[in-house]
């Protein structure tokens, strides 16, 4: 029996009595109850909303928090619980993927972060279009630390001042693991190799995969291309496809793909072969393809309007000093513009891995095609989720 | 037997709408107002400013330019790989919604027959505990699992299925279908018990007593009360899975893209017309799927089962 009063098998117990006795009483209350209930959720999102604006140091304060979007070499854990118990300046870090991702972010959401990482030609873009700050390095006594190149490249040098301060360098390599490639490459055409199929790892970094196709096909500069050259760098992605097994995130999970071989041959930065051994993976051997490559030269530049950007020379005095810097090339491989910390490492023996990585010579950068913006980028990511897609 | 119109069983009045409450203006809208703020807050403004980009355009400086244009759209339905990868994304949600399903219903059904209530609500909450821990460490955790030195691989080379490893598992469709009914495994299993929860298992037993088959008792006198449940489920799941990005990243490798991995390639190029463009399509779509659950489905059913 199923009736309009009752549950669908016609019960009508005390409960349900004692509940529609409640409902009968209930008029009143419920809407003292609704109203309570909105008074305490506007008072509580205020609060929240108050909270997240007090977030930090505010003001000109030298403690608090602060949010920085990076990458995740730019920093490593110990360094930042240091810096956070000694100076109480901690940070909000949101990783960073890519150049652009960065850019957009910081389009959006303005002085909502503090500080950013950004690579060689983003750097003046973000200054161009008034989302980032100059000022003088040298107002920082760490500045002294580095090498004079990085403090005067042309790039980053404007009459307002200087765009950030320079962090890390390298041209992007090709590895491989010598126990699967016997063959010695020296060219970007071994990841089209169907030999390597499923055993190549890059970066997930669409316009740059697309860059590193271009410049094997011959590309003059592979963030301007032509119609004709993007089609070339796109015919040679469809072969490149089957042979990659992922793209990664983050460079430290690149690595990772390295020691546990699933990745055969892989991009990365200056240094690798070095992490990959320390990680107890296999020897893997390093080469600069002989069509030329990109490589990146990175900054950390303050965000106009930042909530929390009191924080941020103070802390860069600290998180920069060389005994910091020194960890995180021993750390992470690839060279760093500061060469108190270079002189460091050769006092505590690094002094052949250093070398082996070019630390001692930043100039290098001079002869790198240095990633930036570029006029296809638009082609550049159509060409690669069309090739990359179903 | 038929009751008076407003009496229930042992005579107990029903509940009646009390009389009108002196109206009190915009005092009374005062309850709605903290949802209303939310909702224009956080999900129409951000839906009427992804509109209005979709129909502009980005210039070669990351601009973006109110040059107003059907373009991008065209784009969606004119390129055959995002109209493919679209379809490859529905066949996965609609897959992992049934194998979700399927593992779900006969979870529940034992659940709630044959297992004590005491002991129903702590499977309940092993069910649950996985959120209790982050999405991407989950999904980190079956890459673990299922990677060519992962626990799987390893467990059937130690019982002899597999003589080496096989990346049969990860990095392609199969990686992602797995982890997806894994993930979304909870919500149906939830929508399914509340459903389940409020059969009567005994009419199983009468209408097999009036001569029907177990399988057309479960399909004529089950499924249709638990209809709402199912369609709860299928709402919870497939749903979400048309804008899965994280998923496909991690164990998806390059060939387990789903049109959400495109989406977010056109954002972290800047190219914000581009995406916001296919973001309302699949907005759209998503739009268009609820108005045919509604027709099924009463709200009622959801909010306040009877």
């Amino acid at each position: 029996m199923v009736n309009d009063s009752g549950d669908r098998h016609g019960r009508i117990g005390s409960e349900d009595i004692g509940m529609d006795q409640m409902a009968r009483n209930s008029n009143l209350s419920r809407r003292r109850f609704l109203q309570a209930s909105a008074a305490m959720g506007g008072v509580v999102a205020f609060g929240g909303l108050a909270a997240a604006c007090t977030t930090g140091g505010g003001g000109g304060s030298t403690k608090g928090t602060f949010n920085w979007m990076t990458w995740s070499d730019h920093y490593y854990d110990e360094q930042l619980a240091a810096i956070a118990k000694d100076q109480e300046i901690k940070t909000s870090i949101t990783e960073l993927a890519d150049n652009s991702e960065g850019y957009t972010k910081v389009k959006e959401v303005g002085g909502q972060l503090d500080m950013i990482s950004g690579d060689a030609l983003w750097v003046p873009k973000y200054f161009e279009d008034g989302l980032i700050e100059a000022w003088d390095i040298n107002e920082l006594e760490v500045a002294k630390q580095l090498y004079s190149i990085a403090r005067d490249f042309s790039i980053w040098k404007k009459p307002e001042g200087y765009l950030g301060y320079p962090f890390g360098w390298s041209p992007v390599q090709l590895y491989y693991n010598p126990k699967y490639v016997t063959t010695t490459p020296d060219s970007w055409e071994v990841l089209l190799d169907p030999k390597y199929k499923g055993h190549i790892v890059v970066e997930n970094q669409p316009v740059e995969i697309v860059a590193y196709m271009a410049k094997f096909a011959g590309a003059k500069d592979p963030y301007n291309m032509t119609d004709e050259e993007l089609a070339q760098a796109k015919d040679l992605l469809t072969l490149l496809k089957p042979n990659l097994l992922k793209l990664t995130q983050q460079n430290t999970e690149t690595i990772t793909s390295l020691i546990n071989e699933e990745a055969w041959i892989a991009t990365g930065n200056l240094g690798a072969e070095e992490r990959v051994k320390e990680g107890g993976g296999a020897e893997i051997m390093g080469f600069t393809p002989k069509e030329g490559t990109v490589g990146w030269m990175d900054a950390e530049m303050l965000v106009k309007g930042g909530k929390n950007n009191s924080l941020l020379k103070p802390f860069l005095e600290v998180a920069e000093q060389a005994e910091h810097i020194a960890e995180n090339f021993i750390r992470y491989g690839r060279p760093l513009f500061n060469e108190s910390a270079y002189k460091l490492l050769v006092d505590k023996g690094h002094k052949d891995r250093a070398d082996r990585f070019l630390y001692n010579k930043p100039e290098t950068v001079n002869t790198m095609t240095l990633k930036g913006p570029g006029s296809s980028t638009q082609g550049a990511i159509d060409a690669f989720n069309e090739v990359f897609g179903a | 037997m038929s009751l008076p119109s407003g009496v229930g069983l042992k005579g107990v009045p029903l509940v009646q709408p009390g009389p009108a409450a002196p109206s009190r203006g915009l005092g009374r809208l005062a309850p709605a107002v903290p949802g209303a703020i939310a909702l224009f807050l956080l999900f129409l403004a951000p839906m009427a400013f992804m509109l209005v980009f979709s129909f502009w355009r980005t210039d070669v400086d990351f601009n973006l330019v109110p040059d107003w244009n059907i373009n991008n759209y065209t784009k969606f339905f004119t390129v055959p790989t995002y109209l493919r990868t679209f379809l490859k994304t529905m066949l996965m949600a609609a897959a992992v919604t049934a194998a979700g399903l399927a593992a779900a219903l006969p979870f529940c059904y034992f659940l709630v027959r044959y297992v004590s209530r005491r002991r129903q609500r702590l499977v309940l909450l092993a069910v649950i505990v996985p959120f209790w821990t982050s999405y991407l460490l989950r999904v980190y955790a079956w890459q673990a699992i299922l990677g060519e030195r992962g626990a799987l691989n390893q467990a059937l080379q130690a019982i002899g299925i597999l003589d080496e490893p096989s990346r049969l598992f990860v990095y392609n469709d199969i990686g992602v279908f797995i982890v997806l009914v894994y993930v979304y495994f909870p919500f149906a299993a939830l929508a399914l018990y509340a459903a389940l929860e409020k059969f009567d298992f005994s009419q199983l037993h009468a209408a097999q007593d009036l001569g029907a088959r177990p399988d057309q008792a479960f399909r004529h006198i089950l499924v249709p009360q638990i209809r709402s449940g199912i369609i709860t489920a299928c709402i919870f799941m497939f749903i979400p899975i048309l804008g899965e990005f994280l998923t496909p990243t991690l164990v998806g490798g390059v060939q387990g893209s789903l049109i959400a991995n495109l989406v977010v390639n056109f954002f972290r190029g800047a190219q914000i017309a581009q995406g916001a463009a296919f973001a309302i399509i699949i907005a759209v779509f998503v739009t268009a799927l609820l108005v045919v659950f509604r027709k099924y489905l009463r709200i009622e059913d959801v909010v306040a089962r009877e």
